[in-house]
């Protein structure tokens, strides 16, 4: 096996371990620091991951492939990480113990991803998700003395478990009915399969392994834990959670589709299933949000309705819409990351999540009220920001296959009216931050002062600002990136 | 033969599996835990049958030893009292109830349809040779990510286990 092909993986785990050592030997009022030095490196491993790329080596070990499907995501990890770091940074006076350990896992859990991200088997598939999964079991109980943060992790752990119990049951199947694990084995026997029994046992097995990865997308019906979760996790944490773990689970949706159920890509109950969850998900996530209060509880169903959208772009199963995936990806996470970022600042100045903290945040901070009003927009999905280029090419993929799928208008109707939608509850922050009165019940005016931001977050709202607005004036180059990704994922079969 | 073995030793494995979680005599924590030894060995008789006789000893060894044993540990070390008899949400009980019968149909529905019903016999590889040299070959990768998610789930139960420092601080 060629280890250069796993150095990136290789690289982040070697962090991990780093700075759980060097934690020993550093005095604790500087070990916030360490969050410099882990971004760096990250960023570092990546750039040498990506040379080898360039060298030519495309596949080699058994199960993992370094495709520019894998790096285009392995990038996208590597972005959202680094951010994530940095967030942790600005975050760590609210981490009472283990801040090292944040950042560990921070690469342990990148580790994983990027191994979802090039994972070409069942067995690399469920071993990367797990290692994802339990990692984030820990993270999300972070803050052991806030009660949420331990409901959010008891939570997480057992619906975790229970659709890892039932995705590994779904790989069971696939392996029972065609004795492969690899993917493009199990298509070659699916394919060779006349026998009707098997048939059927293999369709069982694709849709319960397809259970487990949406619960981690977050799909209706598998969007239960998202409210909570979310809100009780630290925020970095959850900023990880709604751009890595997430995409984590689409980049195998995709390859799981795409490379190991070529027969089941025909059928016309996949496609209305996936059209069903992606109506039911967009909808669920817009209506929901409505009446939150809370910043955090507010992301997490917007979240959900974002999953709505990438499964739009999924249920076309063409390049076309898996090309506009991957950018509403990348558009989206300078719009997560940018908004969970002030809502940590905000939130640790006032101790508080609620939407009428972020009063007078335009004379308090110019900077986090122009970042967390260009977040909100780009979400929202106006023009020119990035978030409106990533929903236009997921409806233009979904419009242009409306002639191949019969279900397809219904579906781009319900996106629409999700939009409208979520238009009011993104304005209600947009309208708390600048014309915001604060609580009703408070007895003083929301105070004017000036509201410090720490370095760390200061470079984390610059980068999401030069992403919403480069993405959204000069969409083509990550466009072309994408194109290249996901050339002939579909269209090969 | 081997067919009667077969349901003797399934039946015993869902018996069991359904006393750990709903036992109609007694509440305590400990029987539960039993139940689930008894689970355990009943499912590696299975992989006797199929001739994966490591998987079955890896079963014996590993899970009714070595786990159970933590489990009762930690059971009696949080000194457990019985569970008291609490109320279930009509709603939440009737959501579960619909959630599991859907599966559960999908599953038998699917199985019987497709008529798998020739008896499963196992191929050998399963056997400790060729299961180490697999693991070693064409799954190395995997079996390395395996020690990576033990590390985590290690420094992680260490973490969410021990005494914050900060708290030990504010109470002296």
């Amino acid at each position: 096996m060629d280890l250069q092909l796993v150095s990136l993986e290789i690289g982040a785990c070697l962090l991990g371990i780093m700075v759980l050592l060097v934690d020993l030997w550093t005095p604790a009022e500087r070990k916030a620091q360490l969050g410099w030095w882990v971004a760096g490196g990250l960023v570092g491993v990546f750039c040498y991951s990506f040379t080898i790329f360039d060298q030519g080596t495309g596949t080699g070990a058994t199960g993992y492939v370094k495709d520019s499907l894998a790096v285009y995501f392995q990038g996208y990890f590597v972005l959202s990480a680094v951010l994530v770091v940095l967030l942790t940074q600005s975050y760590a006076a609210r981490i009472r113990s283990g801040i090292s350990e944040l950042y560990a896992f921070t690469c342990f859990a990148l580790a994983g991803m990027s191994f979802a991200a090039g994972a070409n088997s069942l067995v690399l598939l469920f071993v990367a998700v797990e290692l994802i999964t339990i990692t984030f079991y820990v993270l999300t109980s972070f803050e052991r003395h806030r009660l949420r943060s331990l409901e959010a992790g008891i939570k997480y752990l057992i619906l975790g478990a229970a659709s890892s119990a039932i995705m590994v049951f779904g790989i069971a199947l696939i392996y029972g009915s065609t004795g492969a694990l690899d993917f493009h084995g199990v298509a070659r026997a699916a394919n060779g399969l006349n026998d009707d029994s098997m048939m059927l046992l293999y369709q069982l097995g694709v849709l319960m392994t397809l259970g487990g990865l949406f619960f981690k997308l977050a799909a209706v019906p598998f969007q239960l834990w998202v409210p909570d979760v979310y809100q009780g996790a630290p925020t970095p944490v959850t900023t990880f959670l709604s751009t890595g773990s997430k995409a984590a689970g689409i980049v195998l949706i995709l390859r799981l589709l795409a490379d190991a159920c070529p027969p089941l890509l025909g059928e016309a109950w996949l496609r209305q299933l996936l059209a069903l969850m992606a109506a039911a998900t967009i909808l669920y996530g817009s209506l929901c949000a409505l009446r939150q209060r809370n910043l955090k509880r507010l992301l997490g169903y917007s979240s959900i309705a974002s999953a709505g959208f990438v499964l739009l772009g999924l249920v076309t199963l063409s390049d076309q819409g898996a090309q506009a995936v991957l950018f509403y990806l990348t558009a989206y996470v300078f719009g997560v990351v940018g908004a969970f970022t002030v809502i940590s600042v905000v939130s640790e100045e006032s101790s508080d999540e609620d939407i009428s903290t972020l009063a007078n945040l335009h004379q308090r901070s110019p900077l986090m009220a122009t970042v967390l009003t260009l977040s909100i927009i780009s979400l929202a999905g106006v023009p020119p920001l990035a978030g409106f280029m990533g929903k236009f090419a997921l409806l233009r993929a979904a419009i242009d296959s409306v002639a191949v799928h019969p279900v397809m208008p219904w579906v781009i109707g319900a996106a629409l009216v999700g939009v409208v939608i979520s238009f009011y509850y993104y304005f209600t922050v947009i309208r708390e931050i600048f014309w915001g009165k604060g609580r009703f019940w408070a007895e003083e005016a929301p105070s004017t002062e000036p509201l410090l931001c720490p370095r760390a977050a200061e470079v984390v709202l610059l980068t999401c600002l030069f992403g919403l607005i480069g993405l959204g004036l000069f969409p083509e180059p990550i466009l072309f990136i994408a194109g290249e990704a996901t050339e002939y994922l579909f269209s090969a079969n | 033969m081997q067919e009667i073995l077969f349901y003797i030793f399934s039946a015993l494995t869902l018996l069991c599996g359904l006393l750990v979680v709903f036992n109609p005599f007694s509440r305590n924590p400990v029987t539960s835990a039993m139940f689930l030894v008894l689970t355990i060995i009943s499912m590696s008789g299975l992989f006797v049958l199929l001739k994966a006789f490591f998987l079955a000893a890896v079963q014996i060894l590993v899970y009714a030893g070595a786990v159970i044993v933590l489990f009762l540990f930690v059971i009696m070390l949080l000194d457990v009292k019985e569970e008291e008899r609490r109320r279930y949400q009509k709603f939440g009980t009737f959501l579960g109830f619909a959630a599991v019968t859907g599966l559960a149909m999908l599953i038998i529905n699917t199985i019987k349809q497709s008529g798998v019903s020739q008896a499963l016999t196992g191929d050998g590889v399963a056997e400790t040779k060729p299961l180490g040299k697999l693991l070693f070959t064409d799954y190395l990768l995997p079996f390395e990510i395996v020690s990576i998610l033990l590390l985590v789930a290690m420094v992680g139960c260490i973490l969410l286990s021990k005494r914050e420092e900060t708290a030990e601080a504010e109470a002296e």
